[in-house]
């Protein structure tokens, strides 16, 4: 393997800035963090909307009372419920849903249909010994429950009054309300864990895997899509003659990577700058050391991966078979976030830290791990992680570079495995 | 000068380059002949190291030329350009690369745009030019840097009549600025024009090698070519005439010698016009050959791999 640093660095220019000019690059860079950003503002605005707005249609219950508990239950259910996600500000808006008694089933039924009623409750003759209550509602519930608590405390508050002091039903029907969560931090501290902090702690790893995998990928796309470029329009054969393989390798590599980082900083700048003062009030502490470490992992890995998108540019002979290929190397490196749940929630199982050390697997897994509350990953892990991956860039690397040499001149087929194995011993 | 000693290329054992050696002297134009798969290419590839040798070497000015990159350019058949750069930025790339700084490659490509008559389109992309323009470009992109070896796999095709005329006189520049050019083509008429040398191979095989004119000397009939005033009487010595593009061909029996002819023509009063010993063109040398060598070969030898697929 030969090269030189000087047409490695005139390479590395004239790739980062046709990427950097590109408008699918400039494009990537503006829309998808408002695409992320309005997708997530969206999805948060639904599940606070979601209780609110159940709430705000539940104007009448319809109760059949075959127990004969229920005579002295509330004739109204006064609840409380924000519209918004994280209820910081403690507004809360107040609904009250009015309790209608039906003798039977088929008189609250109707009562449903003619819309007098929203839902009907119907309490069994045993409900004390077995429990067993119907409701009846109009629509699927498959997302919603914004209803039931009311009901459940209603359930709750009947089957007590007359019989115990107001206080203690009021407690008895909402046991929990305003308990505080106390979660161990990886200093062995407790903190409080409220609504924002446990979303937080879920969804800063996974837009920090999300980010990491992203570069990665795109970056990869990107060195794909310009070998099967100069390919197709065959510019390669000039220039292997003033260059080597391995100095294009090794020039898209560092050019396509910088256009990376540049994307991933003006993604942060523009975070600080837009989130400002909201951004410091906001649980998140991401220290240092955690930064470097992904930003370790983002070097290796883009190695890993643009190297192998390289070597299929190379080794196929246009970007639509190329970009058929990738689709593998994509289902790879976001392969950890379909176990997010195990690597955050059970950072210390066998299969989280296999993942993490699993070179393909591991810049996402890993910073999804050194994310995870309560748990740090021990060092010796990382330093096994981060070795295993610097490990595997080099084999990546040096079999590209071997393959990508006789791999750039071939038109008109793409080589089957023997063939590429084959390559990958032998050279040109 | 460019030197190639020897050099073999086999693909799964069949040498598709086998034994080739020849040199090319600085300031010279130097034909590279053969048929289709005759290893051209494969050799062209060794030469530019895009390729590597399985046995043989090549030196440029007495040092292999791989460590010489800054020095080559090769001009492909298939060509092509980024097509979405600027023309400026698309050919001083290769300024760059061959070790110019930027502001040197740019001012270089601005110099080589008005030798090809293209000044205006600097700036504009590669995409939207025509092609005869996009070839000029391309012609650009191998002449910057001002490469000691220049190498042209079919640089005509394709160019009009007075395109292909400025192509001539910019190899011819870079002939008299000492460049060493090596011209791959099949149009026999710009070899005869432009080469002093050629090299020709089949299977793989040199099988002509020589300055053009010894070349065309050495497959020359036993024959002369006469333009007189008034019909060629028939003299002692001559076997059969005829008649070609406006002049008589006169096949010679094996003992007579063009100058007795001549004499004997003198002689007989004829008004002689122009007289010559009859060479034939290099393209019937060149069918000639590659018939002969198929004829002559009892098994098919080791072609080159098609271009599609297999590994060059």
């Amino acid at each position: 393997m030969k090269f030189s640093p000087r047409r490695v660095l005139v390479i590395a220019r004239r790739e980062y800035l046709a990427t950097v000019r590109r408008r699918a690059y400039v494009f990537t860079v503006i829309g998808m963090p408002l695409l992320f950003g309005g997708l997530m503002a969206f999805s948060f605005r639904q599940s606070g909307g979601e209780r609110h707005g159940a709430l705000a249609s539940f104007h009448a219950l319809g109760v059949v009372d075959s127990s004969g508990l229920y005579a002295h239950a509330p004739d109204a259910i006064v609840t409380q419920a924000s519209h918004k996600a994280f209820d910081e500000d403690g507004q809360q808006d107040t609904f009250t849903i009015a309790v209608r008694r039906y003798p039977d089933q088929a008189g609250a039924l109707a009562a449903l249909r003619a819309g007098e009623v929203n839902q009907v409750l119907v309490v069994p003759p045993d409900y004390l010994t077995h429990g067993g209550a119907r409701r009846y509602v109009y629509g699927s519930r498959m997302f919603s429950s914004g209803d039931e608590g009311p009901v459940q405390r209603w359930l709750a508050r009947g089957l007590l009054a007359g019989n115990v002091e107001p206080a203690r039903i009021e407690r008895v029907s909402d046991p929990g309300k305003s308990m505080a969560l106390l979660t161990a931090q990886r200093g062995g501290e407790f903190q409080i864990e409220n609504d924002k902090s446990e979303v937080m702690s879920f969804l800063l790893p996974y837009l920090f895997a999300m980010l990491l995998g992203m570069c990665i990928f795109t970056g990869g796309q990107y060195l794909m899509q310009g070998v099967s470029e100069e390919k197709e329009s065959r510019i390669l054969e000039s220039l292997l003659c003033t260059v080597s393989p391995e100095d294009l390798l090794f020039g898209k590599l560092l050019g396509l990577g910088g256009a990376g980082f540049t994307m991933v900083g003006i993604w942060i700048a523009a975070g600080s700058l837009l989130a400002g003062q909201a951004a410091l009030a906001m649980p998140i502490h991401v220290p240092p050391t955690m930064v470097a470490v992904a930003l370790a992992y983002f070097v290796l890995g883009f190695l890993f991966y643009g190297s192998l998108m390289l070597m299929v540019g190379a080794l196929t002979s246009n970007m639509r078979e190329s970009q058929q290929f990738s689709v593998v190397f994509s289902l790879l490196n976001f392969s950890p976030l379909f176990m997010i749940t195990s690597l955050l929630g059970h950072p210390e199982a066998p299969k989280s830290v296999l993942a993490s050390l699993f070179p393909p697997t591991a810049p996402v897994s890993m910073v999804l791990r050194m994310n995870a509350p309560s748990f740090a990953v021990p060092a010796w892990q990382i330093a096994l992680s981060l070795a295993l991956l610097a490990a595997a860039v080099v084999v990546v690397v040096f079999i590209a570079a071997r393959i990508f040499r006789i791999a750039l001149l071939l038109y008109g087929k793409t080589p089957n495995l023997p063939e590429i194995l084959r390559w990958a011993r032998a050279g040109a | 000068m460019l030197e190639v000693r020897g050099v073999v290329k086999r693909y799964d054992g069949r040498a598709v380059v086998d034994q080739v050696s020849f040199q090319v002297q600085p300031g010279e134009i130097f034909a590279l002949l053969g048929p289709n798969g005759a290893g051209k290419t494969t050799l062209i590839r060794m030469i530019t190291d895009i390729l590597k040798p399985d046995a043989g070497d090549v030196l440029l000015d007495g040092r292999p030329a791989f460590e010489s990159k800054d020095k080559i350019s090769y001009l492909p058949e298939e060509r092509g350009v980024y097509r979405r750069a600027k023309v400026i930025d698309a050919v001083a790339y290769y300024g760059e690369l061959k070790g110019m700084s930027p502001r040197d490659a740019r001012d270089a490509t601005a110099r080589l745009l008005e030798r090809v008559e293209l000044p205006e389109t600097a700036t504009q992309q590669v995409q939207t030019l025509s092609k005869g323009m996009q070839q000029k470009i391309q012609l650009c992109t191998t002449l910057i840097g001002e490469p000691r070896l220049l190498i042209l796999d079919e640089p005509f095709t394709g160019l009009d009549p007075v395109n292909t005329e400025m192509f001539e006189q910019i190899l011819q520049e870079r002939r008299a600025a000492g460049a060493t050019v090596l011209l791959s083509t099949h149009q026999m008429n710009k070899v005869e024009e432009l080469c002093d040398r050629a090299l020709m191979i089949d299977h793989g095989h040199v099988v002509l090698y020589g300055t053009v004119r010894e070349i065309r000397r050495d497959h020359a009939e036993h024959a002369v070519r006469v333009q007189a005033d008034g019909a060629i009487p028939k003299v002692e010595g001559v076997r059969e005439v005829t008649a070609e593009n406006g002049a008589t061909k006169l096949m010679l029996d094996d003992d007579t010698t063009p100058q007795a002819v001549l004499q004997a023509l003198v002689a007989r009063g004829v008004a002689i016009q122009s007289f010559e010993v009859a060479t034939p063109p290099l393209e019937d040398i060149f069918r000639r050959v590659v018939h002969g060598g198929r004829a002559g070969s009892a098994a098919p030898a080791a072609a080159e791999p098609a271009l599609t697929g297999g590994a060059r």
